[in-house]
């Protein structure tokens, strides 16, 4: 389940991006998540059979690191305080590990139910 | 009542039926042939890709990739059933669930498996879809992309499973384990990884992946096809097989030599015993190949050929004066080496006497005490099942695959045939002697308090 954005759209058009980009970057700055250590592939509600299997192929490296961010950002939220600067995720490592995986997911389960409808024509 | 255009339509049946009423012994055309009825290859080298195709007249083809990446090559344990399990999974181009669908709509079928010597990725198909299998077996040999997510959710579970099957196979512990015994390393690697291989150390998809850049480079493949013309595969084999890594590093492995020994592995589910000794290579391999090996595994025998008789061969009339064992004499042939084998499987105590009768059989072939019209029968079957092997598509593709890749010598039938035929008596005496006074290989699973030693059974190891 990947988030549904309209960043695509925004991307492809030089002018619009540069319009956008520093709405966007005060915009991810403001919903917090990286004062707590997070990434924002970290926030995709896990409950789902994609997520869940996605979670599964995940590396050995990046599944750890996953844990620690979210039990570290746990308990920033329990104390209610946030990490000291120089822990805060920088937008240099706040790149999507889990979607690419998550779409791949969504790619084969789509190519799956259009195979499944597929009907046999004659050959012209 | 009947409706009168009931009635009607029967009798217009009737009657047509009659009309079509023919006799059995009819003659009618001949059906125009499409291929040559040839059962030799032809064989051509398509830009460094070894191809071989016979052009049998029919409807439809079989055409695989024969690689010289069996369990013999493997660098690392397990890489051959591993580099197996891949084949036809996701490509670059396309996913394993097209490639599957793919072909059950053209009623294709897509088989891999392997040997101690080769691994065969084929396709059985319609003739006019030569095309569209030519690009599927180059794209699932140059384009695989061997992704950690289907080793772990799809080929390993399936890699444990064989495993444990193996386990509780006594004749295939067997088997494998003789071969241990007579050749150590490379074509002693047994066929499957058994269950206490380790094999997490070894096996993953990045060391899959490096094996299989190796073993799919054009040197070390052949593409045999069966029901193709030669001009089309040849084409088609031109433009899709481009991709394919052409480095001169194919596998090799060191020459076979051959140790023999004994081996004896207690087991619960039943018992095999093998008694193997040095045979000889395959016929591709042109030099060490030994027909009078052929002829003797035929006089040996133990399953009977004929229906309501044990036949004539020597096991089997042994085999059926003791109820409750089976016997069966194969001679596996490799490219540099060879071990004819007789497999006795059954209750333990049958085994026991048959195999002491066993070896005196073959002693009595060796002081030349066997009739002359046995030796004839021997020949003749000896012939007749070289001929059919390679008749046989399944047998006669990865034979000439293997032959090409090994010494670039395909299966040629009617050579085989004659250097049967040509083995003599005197030929035979002297092949049955030198094995008895060679080092033998005794293998035994199961029920060890029973299984007969190699030394009560009078052989050397």
């Amino acid at each position: 389940m990947s988030q549904p954005s309209l960043a695509n759209y925004i991307l492809k058009r030089p002018l619009l991006k540069r319009w956008m980009m520093p709405i966007a970057n005060w915009y991810t700055n403001a919903a917090g998540y990286r004062q707590l250590g997070l990434r924002a592939d970290d926030l995709i509600p896990e409950e789902s059979e994609t997520v869940l299997l996605a979670l599964k192929r995940l590396s050995q490296k990046e599944s750890y690191d996953r844990v620690f961010r979210l039990r570290r950002a746990v308990q920033c939220s329990v104390t209610h305080q946030l990490l000291p600067k120089a822990q805060h995720t920088t937008p240099e490592e706040d790149y999507p590990y889990l979607s690419p995986i998550i779409q791949e997911i969504e790619a084969e389960a789509k190519e799956r139910s259009d195979l499944e409808s597929l009907t046999v024509g004659k050959k012209a | 009542m009947i409706s009168r255009s009931a009635i009607g339509r029967n009798a217009q049946l009737a009657l047509r039926r009659q009309s079509c009423a023919q006799p059995a012994n009819r003659r009618g055309l001949a059906a125009t042939v499409s291929g040559s009825t040839s059962f030799s290859y032809d064989t051509a080298d398509v830009g460094g890709v070894k191809v071989a195709s016979r052009d049998v007249a029919g409807p439809t083809t079989k055409l695989a990739v024969v690689a010289k990446a069996g369990t013999r090559y493997q660098s690392l344990p397990g890489l051959t059933t591993g580099l197996e399990q891949f084949a036809f999974k996701n490509t670059n181009k396309r996913s394993a669930l097209r490639i599957t669908r793919e072909s059950e709509l053209l009623g294709g079928q897509l088989v891999a498996y392997h040997t101690r010597e080769a691994l065969v990725i084929e396709a059985k198909f319609l003739r006019e879809d030569l095309p569209y299998f030519t690009e599927l077996l180059g794209e699932v040999i140059s384009q695989t992309r061997y992704t950690a997510h289907e080793y772990h959710e799809e080929i390993e579970p399936i890699i444990h499973i064989a495993q444990k099957r193996l386990l509780g196979n006594v004749s295939e512990l067997a088997i494998n384990s003789a071969h241990g015994l007579a050749f150590h390393r490379g074509l002693g690697t047994p066929l499957e990884p058994s269950s206490s291989t380790p094999l997490n150390k070894y096996l993953n998809e990045e060391s899959i992946s490096s094996f299989a850049s190796s073993a799919y480079s054009k040197p070390n493949m052949a593409i045999v096809a069966n029901g193709a013309d030669q001009a089309e595969l040849t084409k088609w084999v031109g433009e899709f097989f481009k991709e394919v890594s052409s480095s001169a590093s194919g596998l090799s492995s060191e020459a076979t030599k051959y140790y023999g020994g004994e081996e004896r592995i207690a087991h619960g589910s039943g018992n095999s015993l093998i008694l193997a000794f040095p045979g000889s290579s395959s016929f591709t391999a042109g030099g060490s190949y030994k027909p009078e090996i052929s002829v003797l595994a035929a006089l040996l025998g133990g399953q009977s050929t004929i229906k309501w008789s044990p036949g004539f061969s020597l096991l089997s009339k042994i085999s059926s004066s003791f109820p409750g064992a089976s016997v069966a004499t194969t001679h596996f042939a490799y490219s540099d080496a060879g071990l004819l084998t007789i497999q006795f499987s059954g209750s333990a105590e049958a085994i026991r006497g048959a195999s002491t009768e066993a070896v005196k059989a073959l002693k009595s072939i060796a002081d030349g005490s066997i009739s002359k019209e046995d030796i004839t029968k021997a020949v003749a079957l000896a012939k007749y099942n070289a001929l059919e092997e390679g008749q046989n598509i399944e047998a006669g593709l990865v034979s000439t695959g293997a032959g090409l890749v090994q010494g670039g010598k395909a299966f040629q039938i009617d050579e085989i045939g004659k250097s049967v035929a040509a083995v003599s008596a005197d030929k035979l005496k002297a092949a049955a002697k030198a094995l008895l006074e060679g080092k033998a290989t005794v293998s035994a699973v199961g029920d060890l308090y029973v299984l007969p030693y190699a030394e009560e059974l009078g052989l050397k190891v």
